[in-house]
């Protein structure tokens, strides 16, 4: 019996304890900040702030700190510009006693923007997986997009059909890697992520030259060499200044001209004595080759 | 006052794992993954470790080189951030951040000494995961799992800690000497 009194007068003193420590601190029941665990960057929201009294409220995020005063027992107010930045923020309320806290995660708002990058700027035709596409997803607030998005590359070729390439976006970068077309050119490639558009431009030109052909020539000791158009194996014409090199060999030895394709032919002038051979060359690929026994 | 020995001895933390595994010569693509643990002696403070996985990594593989680069230029990048948000000086940030990444931190530090709020890193590591680079080699995305302990502050008062692992997302870009951070963004782990 005398222990039960003993607790109930220990009970009693405690309870007021804990009550003078509530007055004292004027802060009661905020022990826990309710905040949601994502939302969307640039939405604002509320907390619920449980108590009476004032409070320190920080809120602390990846480019933005908010410091105020504020009373408790009323909604926290977090604007719309205080989040904008997606990321973690902290949410701390400060009673002069303590302080509670919680985080949130902003998620990147719907996507607004695509940087977009296509390389290289110039690619030979017919050059299989020689071109990449790589698009960056960004919402209006320049955060990347992280969620799953699908990304149509559009690709229009100078000529021909055009055809779309569709890749998913992964943590926000969507890519992918594809043949140049058989024409030169100029290709558009557009990115496109429901009414968000971003166009590159890419410069097709001919491939290595094919079925390289000339003609000679003999007017006297001299012969004029005349190449055929130099195209690819696509029927592309190799741009001018594209070099050709005729090679002699006869008795005197051997001499090379290097002349750049003018409108489309590369000609050549060589003096030969008695029996020689001639032969054409563009980069990689040997075209004809012709024989002079002192006439043609 | 820290001797010189002590200034050194975190140089000797510099672990090339690939050179132990063998990986130089074949495979290095697939299964690149090493350790950098630098320290620069001009601030006197270590870098912090980190850890980078290259495995698996398109559409393009990422060179020896390039590897070792990114993984001390973060840490530079960390070693610096971390001292930058608690002495609230912008200049302390040097020059690893660009582009938004450089922004939102000059604008964090600038609301830091408005408010007076600040955060101490307490920085246990860094393993990185290396997840797209660009075809071009203009751009590589990374996972940084992190673990961290941040103390927040106003004035001299610590108001908050946070001891868990945390993850960001971090995109870099090659510049003339180093890789720059471009984006550094802190996700929860459901993100992936």
């Amino acid at each position: 019996m005398q222990r039960t009194i003993h607790s109930d007068f220990a009970l009693r003193n405690c309870l007021g304890g804990l009550a003078l420590l509530c007055v004292l601190s004027g802060w009661a029941g905020t022990a826990e900040l309710h905040v949601p665990p994502t939302l969307e960057a640039g939405q604002s929201f509320s907390i619920p702030a449980e108590g009476s009294g004032q409070a320190t409220f920080y809120l602390v995020g990846p480019d933005h700190i908010v410091k105020r005063t504020v009373n408790l027992g009323s909604d926290l107010q977090v604007q719309s510009s205080d989040v904008r930045t997606a990321g973690r923020y902290q949410v701390i309320l400060c009673a002069p006693s303590s302080c509670t806290s919680a985080t949130f995660e902003a998620k990147a708002a719907p996507p607004a923007r695509l940087s977009f990058f296509l390389h290289p700027s110039r690619v030979p035709v017919s050059t299989p997986q020689s071109i990449d596409a790589t698009a960056f997803v960004f919402d209006q607030y320049s955060n990347p997009v992280l969620a799953p998005a699908t990304v149509d590359f559009r690709i229009t070729p100078a000529t021909g059909a055009g055809f779309s390439r569709p890749s998913s976006a992964q943590h926000g970068v969507a890519w992918v890697r594809m043949d140049a077309t058989p024409h030169e050119g100029r290709v558009q490639v557009t990115a496109v992520l429901g009414n968000v558009e971003e166009a590159r431009v890419i410069q097709q030109v001919a491939a290595e030259a094919c079925g390289l052909r000339m003609k000679a020539v003999a007017n006297g000791n001299m012969v004029n060499l005349e190449t055929d158009p130099v195209r690819d194996c696509s029927g592309n014409a190799l741009p001018d200044g594209t070099v050709v090199s005729f090679t002699k060999e006869d008795k005197a030895g051997k001499s090379t001209v290097d002349t750049p394709i003018r409108k489309g032919i590369a000609r050549a002038q060589f003096r030969f004595d008695g029996p020689a051979r001639i032969g054409v060359a563009c980069g990689v690929v040997l075209g004809n080759e012709v024989a002079l026994n002192g006439k043609l | 006052m820290r001797s010189m020995a002590d200034l050194t001895l975190p140089f000797k933390k510099i672990t090339l794992e690939f050179v132990k595994l063998g990986l130089v010569r074949a495979g290095f693509a697939r299964t690149a993954s090493f350790v950098v643990a630098a320290c620069v002696l001009a601030t006197a403070q270590s870098s912090p470790q980190v850890h980078l996985d290259a495995a698996g990594l398109a559409p393009r593989p990422i060179e020896e080189l390039t590897g070792t680069t990114i993984a001390r230029h973060y840490a530079l990048a960390w070693q610096y951030m971390t001292g930058a948000l608690e002495s609230g000086r912008t200049d302390a940030l040097g020059e690893e951040f660009v582009g938004s990444a450089k922004d939102r931190l000059i604008r964090r530090i600038g609301e830091q000494n408005q408010t007076g709020v600040h955060v101490r890193i307490v920085d246990h590591g860094h393993r990185l995961k290396a997840i797209f680079y660009s075809a071009d080699g203009a751009a590589m995305q990374l996972l940084d799992q992190a673990q961290l302990e941040i103390q927040t502050f106003d004035g001299k008062k610590l108001i908050d800690t946070q001891n868990a692992p945390q993850e960001y997302m971090v995109l870099m870009t090659p510049g003339a000497d180093r890789w720059y951070v471009r984006d550094l963004e802190e996700v929860s782990a459901k993100t992936f």
